[in-house]
């Protein structure tokens, strides 16, 4: 009976990020998205809780501007919507934001699973599903491309780089999905339509009880990096001499 | 039906014309459904962009002052295209826009946004990234529209669904569009600093120059565009898709031929393209309109309805699509719940000037027909031009005999004839 959390992140869509001539990276023309991969988890969280019997709720820590993102989680089918409304939100590090989703989670009763992607699509740092789990002492499975759940068990595939392990945990437990987990459906007319009339419950970062949100890593710049094309043209001999020193070259670099 | 299932009015397409028609309908309390298919209003637009205000006046005094307009149009330029010339006509009025708001540039991705945004503070309701499949018809009427698996009703359905509209398709009002009553547009946004956009077309502040010209698209019936925005100029051309067919070129390249001409390039200059794109527009301007523009609970408007004039020296479609957005939302309003709003439509469209104007203008399109437009004539002109400013130390000919052996060289006397009387008479 369990509520089933989907954590999300407001993010600048990567098509709309510009790059100045100073290798700068210029935001300000990017559209906001919730982040690809959390639709994914939202998704998870939707039929996790039908399976559990219970609501599906979506949790977000972000600026103002990620009020816009609540409808928009709303329509991809959960019951309500949980929004940390925070200008902390923008400078917070891993620590911060899983301390913050860890005091919003414990604020709401009776929470069976905790879902996240495996990393948002704009730093896909991967911190917050194990700080969380550590924050709230349950366990934790990464990496998950397939959910089963059975009573108060979940049972869980983990892709790894060569195999797949299975793994199961007694709820309530904090989970990270893979975007192979499922096929995250766009919202329908009658889902977007009814998402604004389903609860809201706003939190500023005070309400949570928190006393410290500092960040332990500060961003000093962030810039696009450049390759260095080579621009070698293989002109001496024929064509199979050329094909040679092409692929002798190709396994100096490591390539071949 | 449940209440949740049912709108007064159900609009599809979040465009300038969508948008109008639910502003104007939730202003007066209506309940509006409008339903976007992209993911944001404007995401799936590719109109140069110029907006004549008046329109906007026309949904609600003063409300283009906070819409994100690009510049201020004070500058009209029309150019005809020889191989390495050009003749350029340049109007300037410095009271464009000041008091009687005329025109500004717009981009339409931020525009069609805001105008959405609007709309919906008025108690519109905007669902976008929403494909609507088809309509629900029951008894004759439409009652509905159908969106994926979900059905949604509505007294009246207002088609606002753009150039193929195939909403006006299904409800059996428009045929399947034939390629040629069609133009292709492509178009690029060229991002430039301001100061030298402001130096290359000679403008100041938020004024805006908007240029036309012909003689640039290898003889195919068409032409190209240049607004100047802020930050960016948009170029593009129209033309005739079967012709650029029958001709066997890519559209890329003839674009890619005016950027490069000598009188075009220098304007362009550093530039950086950091969006493309493709869209058709109608081209028919009257003629295209389709004979009937409802039906029982369905009215058709903005590009749907093939709204758009074209007289070779200005391009209108956005404000026409707004005012019949307009009239739309009018009529729905001077009905009862929806019913016989097709001839109020019909009769707020004459009163708010539309089809009065598009009739107006109906002759135009026989002239951008005549096929010497986009060759002959254009280097004519750049001729005669040459002829009367080459200096070179010889008796030159006889005025009137030179200007009679340059038009011979491009033009039968015949057809030159005909082609005026077509002007004469369309005009």
């Amino acid at each position: 009976m369990g509520k089933v959390i989907a954590c999300y992140k407001w993010v600048p869509d990567e098509a709309d990020i510009k790059i100045n001539s100073d290798h700068t990276i210029d935001l300000s023309k990017a559209k906001w998205k919730i982040s690809d991969y959390d639709k994914n988890a939202i998704e998870a969280a939707v039929q996790a809780a039908q399976v559990l019997e219970g609501k599906a709720v979506s949790l977000t820590f972000g600026g103002a501007n990620a009020k816009s993102s609540l409808k928009d989680a709303l329509s991809r089918g959960p019951d309500e919507a949980c929004w940390i409304n925070s200008d902390l939100a923008s400078e917070a590090d891993g620590f911060v934001t899983a301390t913050v989703l860890a005091a919003a989670v414990r604020k709401m009763e009776d929470v069976s699973l905790v879902i996240c992607a495996e990393g948002a699509s704009d730093t896909y740092a991967r911190q917050i599903t194990p700080r969380l789990g550590a924050e709230l002492d349950w366990p934790v499975i990464t990496s998950v491309s397939n959910i089963s759940i059975n009573g108060n068990t979940i049972r869980a595939e983990r892709q790894l780089d060569d195999c797949i392990q299975t793994v199961e945990a007694e709820l309530p437990a904090v989970i990270s999905v893979l975007p192979e987990v499922n096929d995250a459906p766009l919202p329908s007319l009658k889902a977007v339509i009814a998402a604004s009339k389903k609860p809201v419950t706003e939190l500023g970062d005070k309400d949570l009880g928190i006393t410290d949100l500092t960040s332990k890593t500060r961003v000093q710049s962030q810039k696009a990096y450049v390759m260095i094309r080579k621009n070698i043209i293989f002109t001496e001999g024929d064509a199979l001499d050329q094909v040679k020193e092409l692929v002798g070259n190709l396994k100096k670099e490591g390539i071949l | 039906m449940s209440a949740e299932e049912k709108f007064d009015v159900i609009i599809i397409g979040a465009g300038p014309a969508g948008s109008a028609c639910a502003y104007i309908l939730a202003r007066a309390g209506k309940n509006v459904l409008m339903v976007e298919r992209g993911s944001s209003p404007g995401s799936k637009n590719v109109t140069g962009g110029r907006l004549y205000t008046y329109a906007l006046e026309m949904v609600e005094p003063g409300l283009y002052k906070q819409a994100p307009l690009q510049r201020r149009v004070v500058r009209e330029q029309i150019m005809m295209l020889g191989e390495n010339s050009a003749v350029n006509i340049d109007y300037v009025n410095y009271d464009f826009g000041e008091d009687v708001p005329q025109s500004y540039t717009v981009l339409r991705a931020p525009f069609d946004e805001w105008f959405a945004n609007e709309a919906e503070k008025q108690g519109a309701f905007v669902a976008s990234g929403i494909l609507v499949d088809g309509l629900i018809e029951e008894n004759g009427k439409i009652v509905g529209i159908k969106a994926g698996e979900d059905e949604m009703y509505a007294d009246v359905v207002v088609a606002a669904d753009g150039v193929n509209s195939f909403i006006a398709q299904k409800a059996g009002l428009r045929p399947d569009i034939p390629a040629h009553t069609l133009g292709i547009g492509v178009k690029e946004i060229i991002e430039l600093p301001d100061e030298i956009i402001a130096a290359r077309f000679n403008l100041q502040g938020d004024q805006g120059a908007a240029k036309v010209a012909i003689g640039c698209s290898d003889g195919i019936a068409g032409g190209a565009f240049i607004y100047t925005n802020k930050g960016s100029i948009s170029l593009g051309l129209v033309l005739n898709p079967e012709q650029v067919g029958q001709k066997g070129r890519s559209i890329q390249e003839i674009l890619q031929d005016f950027k490069m001409h000598p009188a075009i390039l220098p304007l362009l200059e550093g530039g950086k393209t950091v969006e493309y794109g493709a869209h058709l527009v109608p081209e028919q301007g009257y003629q295209g309109v389709p004979s009937r523009l409802y039906r029982d609970g369905l009215l058709v408007v903005g590009d749907a309805a093939g709204f758009v004039i074209n007289t070779g020296t200005i391009i209108r479609g956005i404000d026409l699509a707004i005012i019949s957005g307009a009239a739309a939302a009018n009529a729905i309003l001077n009905s009862i719940e929806g019913t016989h709003a097709g001839p109020l439509y019909m009769e707020e469209l004459q009163k708010l000037a539309l089809l009065p104007t598009m009739k107006m203008f109906a002759g135009w399109h026989s002239i951008i027909s005549i096929p010497r437009m986009y060759k002959e004539y254009p280097e004519l002109a750049n001729d005669v031009m040459r002829f009367m400013f080459t200096v070179d130390g010889q008796v030159p000919e006889k005025m009137s005999k030179a200007m009679m052996n340059i038009a011979k060289r491009h033009v039968a006397v015949k057809q030159m004839l005909g082609d005026g009387w077509k002007l004469f008479k369309s005009v």
